[in-house]
C-alpha cells in the first residue's frame, strides 16, 4: 500500500521532557495526518495509576500544547496520553491500532534540505519512496538514496537498487535535480549511515523486522536515529 | 479537545509476568529454605513445599478471579478492602506491606550468609549482617533512582540463576544415596506442617503478580496463566532439591548449615566451582527478590494511599526520578532494622521467614473470603474474565481458609506473638489514623444481607404480627460544605416534624463518582474532601440532637446510588441540594438529580440555599400535582425558626361568577392545605388578585426567606420539567427555594396519572 496525502505519521513526544517538534519538522506535516502520542515514563517502582493522579492534568496540558503548534498549520491532530513503563511497547501498540504509515523521531533542527533514505532492499522500499514523495511535496528538500553493498553480492544489485528508487520519485513528479543516490562498500552500513547522516538534516529509515539481537540491543533504526542525532521518519512495516 | 483521558500502559507481557512472580519465588528462598525444612522435616520436608504449593495454589485460583475481576495496583490488599472494608483492608495491607519486608531481610541475611561462609578469610556475624545491610542499600538506592530499563538485566539475573538450580538438580540425581533418605519423615506430620509454616515465604512471588494486575497484557488470560503455573512450577522445583539436596548430604548436616545448597553443591558439582557458582547464584538471587518486594510494597503503600488508609505523603512521587521515594525509603529503613536485629536473635532467619509467611497466610485467608463476598454482592464492577469452575467453588475458599487455620496453628508460638502483632497493628492503627469511620464499606453486607431477606420474605404473613415501628428516615446527600448545615437543618426539621410516624432518623451520604475506565483511582483528597464533610455532618447532627447516619460511597452514578440508598433504606423523605441552575440540552437539572427526581419511592425536595435563614417559608398552593406536598414541606421547614408558613394563591381579577377572586382562592389554598392533611392553625393564607400571575408572584415571594413549589409535570410527562413559575422563581428569587416532588404513592390516590388531578382546577376549586 503506497503512502501519499493519505498517510498517517505517529509523533511521539515525551510529555516530562520539552519535546516539542521543531517548526520544519512541522512544516513537513502538512500533507499528512498526525497521531501525537504524549508519553509518561512511570519508572517500575510505580504504578502506572499513581503517576496518572498525580501528573495527569499537567501532561495533558503540555500535550494539547504541542498539539496545537500541528493544529496551527491546519494539521489534523489525534491525540493520545500515555503512562508507560516501556516507550517502545506503545509506541508499537499505537502505531497498530491508529495504523500509522511511519515514526516520527523527534530531535533538534532549523531546516530541513537535505534527506537521507538509507535503503536494504526491496522490503518497504515502495512506502519509503512514496512517504519521500509526500515530504518533497511539501517541501523544496532534495533526498540522497543510500545503499551499503554486502561483501559478497554484486555491486551492480545495488546500483540498481537506488537508481530504480530514484527513478520511481521522479516519476512522480519531483524534480530530478532534486534526487540524488549513493552506495557504498565499506564493511559496516551502521557506521557509515550515522558517519553520513550527520551531513543531512532528516533521515528516512525502513523498519526492521526484530531479529532475536535486536529485542537485546535494541531495532537498528533506532539505535541510528539515537547516534546520528537528526529527526527521522521510520517507515513501518506493515506486510 | 483530547478525545480521551490519559491511558495506562499494560506493558507486562507472559515473560516479564513470569519473571516477576516466578524469579521472586526461585529466588533467594531457594538457597536458604533447605537448611531450614531439612531440620524441620528432614527428607520429607519435600512434603511440605507440596503443602505449600497446594495451600498458594488455591489462593492463586481465588486470586485469580479477583485479579481479572478487578485488574488494579495493589493486588490482594486491594480485593480484601473491597470485600471486607476498611478494617481489614488496614489489617492486609499492613500484612503485605511487613511481610514483604520480613522477606526482604530474609533474603538479605541469607544473601550475607552465602557470601561470608565460603571464603575462610571471611568471618562472624556481623559481617553477615553488615553484608545484608549493605546490599540491602544497593536495592533502596537503585529503587530510589528508579531502574528504567533494568528488565532486560533482571531477566540475565534469572535466566543465569535457573541454569545453576536446574543444573544443581540435575547433577545432584546421581550423587543421592538411598540411605539418606532411609528415614523419611524424622519428626512426623506435625514435624511436615510445621516447616510447611516456614517456607510458605517462598510462594510470595505469585502474589507479586497481583500487585501489577494493571500492568498485565490481556489480563484475563495471563493473570491466571502465570500465577498458576510458576506456582505449580515452583512446587515441582522445591520438591526435586529437597529430595536431592537430602538425599546427597544427610539431613542434620543440611540442617545445620548457614549455606545449605553450597555444602550439596560443593560434593555433586565439581567442588570449588559448584560453591563458586551457588554462591553468585544465591547473591543474584537475593537482590531480585528483595528487588521484588521492595517494587510490591511500594505499589501495596500507594494502594493504600489511594484509599485512604495511609497518609498520601508517602506517596510523594520524587520530582526528577519519578519513584514513590519515600515508600521505598520507609520500606528499606524497616527492612534494615529486622536484619540489624539478626546481631541480637540467633534464629532470626527461620523467625523472619516463618512471620512473612504468617503474614500472607492471614493475607490469603480473606482473599478467600474476599472472592465468596464477591460472588455473593456481585457488584456491577465485577466481571472477572477468569472464575473459579463451578465444581471448584465454594470448594477452592473453603478449603483454602481451612488450611490457613491449619498452618498458622502448627507455628511457633513466638511467630503467632508476632505476626498477631502486625495483625492488632492493622487494627489499632485503623482505629487511630482512619478514625473508625468506615472508608471503603465493604461489599459484606450486600452480601449477606440476600439470604437474610430471602428468610424474611418467606415467614408466613399473619395480620397478628404487630407493625415494627419503622423509623422515619431522610436521606441527605451532603457534598458542599457550605451548605451541609441548612440541608441537615431542613432534613431534621422535616423529620421532626414526621415524627408520629416513626423515630426521626437522617442518613447523610457522600457520594465520590468514579469514571470506571480510570479503574477506580480516587485521588486522596477527594477521600479527605469526603471524610471531612461527614465528620461535620456528624457534628452538626449532634449539635441538633437528632440521630444521623452517616455513609461514603463510591459509584460510578451519584444518581443511581442515591437511589439504591433511599430504596435500602426504605426512607421517606430525600433531600437534595440543588445549585438552582437548570440544564437545558440532556437533563431538567443534571445528570445526578434527574434519576432520583424522575424514579425515589419516597418524597424528593431539591433545595437552594441562597441565604442562612430560613424564616417563614411560602409555599405556592397553585393547581400542580405536587402543590399538597410543598404546602406540607413549608409548614414542616418553618418548624426551623418556628414560624408560621404562609399558603399563596393567585387569581386573575375577573369576577363574573358568584364567587369573588379572594374566595376563589382561599378556597384553593384550603383545598391544597386539606389534601397536605394541615389544619387551619398551621398555615396562613394570603391570596393575590393579579393579571400577570407571574410577575405577582415573582413579586410577592421577595417578602419570603424560603420558596416552596411543587414541581411541575404538565408539559412533558416524560421529561420532568418545570412549570414557567417554578422556573422563573429558581432563577430569580433572592431567598432559599426548595423544589418539592411528591412520593408518587398512586395506589393512594387511585389515579395513574398526577394531571388527572389537575385537569380541571377550576372545577375541583369550585366544589370545595
Amino acid at each position: 500500500m503506497p503512502l501519499g496525502d493519505s498517510a498517517t505519521i505517529l509523533v511521539p513526544v515525551d510529555v516530562t521532557a520539552d519535546d516539542r517538534p521543531a517548526r520544519p519538522l512541522v512544516d513537513l506535516c502538512r500533507s499528512v495526518d498526525v497521531v501525537l502520542l504524549g508519553y509518561y515514563p512511570v519508572p517500575d517502582q510505580l504504578a502506572p495509576a499513581q503517576l496518572k493522579q498525580d501528573h495527569e492534568t499537567d501532561a495533558q496540558a503540555t500535550l494539547e500544547e504541542t498539539a496545537d503548534r500541528f493544529r496551527d498549520n491546519g494539521i489534523d491532530v489525534t491525540d493520545i496520553l500515555v503512562f508507560t513503563h516501556d516507550r517502545e511497547d506503545t509506541i508499537d501498540r499505537v502505531a497498530n491500532e491508529y495504523d500509522c504509515d511511519a515514526v516520527l523521531v523527534l530531535s533538534e533542527t532549523e531546516h530541513i534540505e537535505q534527506i537521507l533514505a538509507p535503503i536494504r532492499g526491496d522490503t518497504n522500499l515502495e512506502r519509503i519512496v512514496s512517504l519521500l514523495e509526500a515530504l518533497m511535496q511539501t517541501s523544496d528538500a532534495s533526498a540522497t538514496f543510500f545503499h551499503s553493498v554486502a561483501e559478497d553480492s554484486d555491486p551492480s544489485h545495488g546500483e540498481f537498487l537506488v537508481r530504480g528508487a530514484a527513478d520511481r520519485l521522479a516519476e512522480a513528479g519531483i524534480d530530478r535535480d532534486r534526487i540524488d543516490w549513493q552506495l557504498s562498500e565499506e564493511e559496516s552500513p551502521h557506521d557509515e549511515i550515522v558517519e553520513l547522516g550527520q551531513a543531512y538534516d532528516l533521515l528516512v529509515l525502513g523498519e526492521t523486522k526484530p531479529s532475536l539481537r535486536d529485542r537485546i540491543l535494541g531495532a537498528v533504526p533506532t539505535r541510528i536515529v539515537d547516534e546520528v542525532d537528526r529527526p527521522a521518519f521510520i517507515v513501518r512495516d506493515v506486510e | 479537545m483530547s478525545e480521551e483521558a490519559g491511558q495506562l500502559e499494560r506493558n507486562l507481557g507472559f515473560l516479564e509476568a513470569m519473571t516477576l512472580g516466578g524469579g521472586t519465588m526461585i529466588g533467594a528462598g531457594i538457597f536458604i529454605l533447605p537448611g531450614l525444612a531439612a531440620e524441620g522435616a528432614g527428607p520429607a520436608s519435600s512434603i511440605s513445599f507440596v503443602i505449600a504449593g497446594v495451600v498458594a495454589l488455591l489462593a492463586a485460583v481465588s486470586l485469580s478471579e479477583l485479579a481479572t475481576g478487578m485488574p488494579i495496583a495493589g493486588g490482594s490488599y486491594h480485593y480484601v478492602n473491597r470485600a471486607l472494608g476498611g478494617l481489614f483492608g488496614s489489617i492486609v495491607g499492613w500484612g503485605m506491606w511487613s511481610g514483604l519486608m520480613f522477606a526482604s531481610a530474609f533474603y538479605m541475611i541469607g544473601f550475607g550468609q552465602y557470601i561470608v561462609v565460603p571464603l575462610p578469610f571471611l568471618d562472624g556475624r556481623v559481617l553477615v549482617v553488615l553484608l545484608g545491610l549493605i546490599g540491602l542499600g544497593l536495592i533502596t538506592g537503585i529503587n530510589f533512582y528508579g531502574t528504567d530499563e533494568s528488565s532486560g538485566a533482571q531477566n540475565l539475573m534469572i535466566g543465569a540463576e535457573l541454569v545453576v538450580v536446574l543444573a544443581y538438580v540435575a547433577l545432584g540425581v546421581f550423587f543421592i544415596e538411598p540411605g539418606n533418605l532411609q528415614d523419611f519423615a524424622p519428626t512426623g506430620p506435625s514435624g511436615v506442617l510445621a516447616t510447611t509454616g516456614i517456607v510458605f515465604v517462598t510462594y510470595l512471588g505469585f502474589e507479586i503478580i497481583a500487585t501489577v494486575a494493571g500492568e498485565i497484557e490481556e489480563p484475563g488470560r495471563l493473570i491466571p496463566l502465570t500465577m498458576i503455573l510458576s506456582v505449580v512450577l515452583v512446587t515441582i522445583l522445591y520438591a526435586a532439591i529437597m529430595i536431592i539436596s537430602t538425599g546427597v548430604v544427610p539431613y542434620q548436616e543440611l540442617g545445620d548449615s548457614f549455606v545449605p545448597v553450597s555444602e550439596v553443591a560443593s560434593i555433586t558439582m565439581l567442588g570449588v566451582i559448584g560453591v563458586a557458582a551457588v554462591t553468585i547464584a544465591a547473591a543474584i538471587a537475593a537482590i531480585s527478590s528483595s528487588n521484588s518486594s521492595v517494587l510490591a510494597a511500594s505499589r501495596v503503600i500507594y494502594a493504600m494511599g489511594r484509599d485512604g488508609l495511609m497518609s498520601e505523603r508517602l506517596n510523594v512521587t520524587h520530582d526528577r526520578f519519578a519513584t514513590p521515594h519515600r515508600a521505598i525509603m520507609a520500606t528499606g529503613g524497616v527492612t534494615g532494622l529486622l536484619i540489624l536485629v539478626g546481631l541480637q536473635v540467633q534464629e532470626i532467619v527461620a523467625l523472619l521467614a516463618q512471620v512473612a509467611s504468617f503474614s500472607f497466610l492471614v493475607t490469603y485467608g480473606l482473599v478467600h473470603i474476599a472472592v465468596v463476598v464477591f460472588r455473593r454482592a456481585d457488584p456491577d464492577v465485577y466481571e472477572p474474565d477468569f472464575e473459579i469452575p463451578a465444581a471448584l467453588y465454594p470448594a477452592v475458599p473453603v478449603l483454602g481458609v481451612v488450611m490457613t487455620f491449619v498452618i498458622i496453628s502448627q507455628m511457633e508460638l513466638q511467630v503467632i506473638l508476632v505476626g498477631f502483632g502486625v495483625v492488632i497493628f492493622g487494627v489499632v492503627w485503623y482505629v487511630v489514623y482512619v478514625g473508625g469511620q468506615a472508608i471503603e464499606t465493604g461489599l459484606i453486607d450486600d452480601a449477606f444481607e440476600d439470604p437474610v431477606q430471602a428468610a424474611i420474605a418467606k415467614l408466613p404473613i399473619t395480620s397478628n404480627v404487630p407493625e415494627t415501628v419503622e423509623p422515619y428516615r431522610v436521606v441527605v446527600p451532603v457534598a458542599n460544605p457550605e451548605t451541609q448545615r441548612e440541608l441537615l437543618r431542613l432534613a431534621a426539621a422535616t423529620a421532626r416534624a414526621h415524627a408520629d410516624e416513626g423515630t426521626p432518623e437522617l442518613i447523610a451520604i457522600n457520594i465520590i463518582e468514579v469514571d470506571p475506565s480510570t479503574e477506580r483511582n480516587i485521588a486522596s483528597e477527594r477521600l479527605e474532601h469526603q471524610r471531612t464533610l461527614l465528620a461535620n455532618a456528624r457534628d452538626i447532627a449532634a449539635e441538633m440532637h437528632v440521630d444521623l447516619r452517616t455513609s461514603a460511597i463510591t459509584a460510578e452514578q451519584a444518581g443511581e446510588a442515591i437511589l439504591d440508598v433511599i430504596e435500602e433504606e426504605t426512607a421517606d423523605q430525600t433531600l437534595l441540594g440543588w445549585s438552582g441552575t437548570l440544564d437545558r440540552e440532556e437533563h431538567a437539572f443534571s445528570s445526578t438529580i434527574d434519576p432520583v427526581v424522575k424514579q425515589a419511592p419516597c418524597d424528593v425536595s431539591l433545595v437552594e440555599i441562597q441565604q442562612p435563614s430560613i424564616g417563614t417559608p411560602v409555599a405556592l398552593a397553585g393547581p400542580g400535582p405536587h402543590s399538597p406536598v410543598a404546602a406540607r414541606r413549608a409548614v414542616d421547614f418553618a418548624t426551623v425558626d418556628e414560624t408560621i408558613p404562609t399558603l399563596l394563591n393567585v387569581q386573575p381579577p375577573n369576577n363574573d361568577g358568584d364567587i369573588t377572586p379572594t374566595e376563589r382562592g382561599t378556597a384553593a389554598i384550603r383545598w391544597v392545605a386539606e389534601r397536605a392533611g394541615l389544619a387551619p392553625d398551621e398555615y396562613e393564607s394570603e391570596v393575590i388578585i393579579a393579571r400577570d400571575a407571574e410577575s405577582a408572584i415573582l413579586d410577592a415571594v421577595e417578602e419570603y426567606d424560603t420558596v416552596c413549589v411543587g414541581l411541575s409535570e404538565q408539559r412533558d410527562i416524560s421529561r420532568i420539567l418545570f412549570g414557567s413559575i417554578a422556573e422563573r422563581i429558581s432563577q430569580e428569587a433572592t431567598g432559599n427555594v426548595g423544589i418539592i416532588r411528591g412520593t408518587k404513592r398512586l395506589d393512594q390516590s387511585g389515579i395513574d396519572d398526577p394531571l388527572a388531578l389537575v385537569d380541571d382546577p377550576e372545577t375541583i376549586f369550585a366544589q370545595k
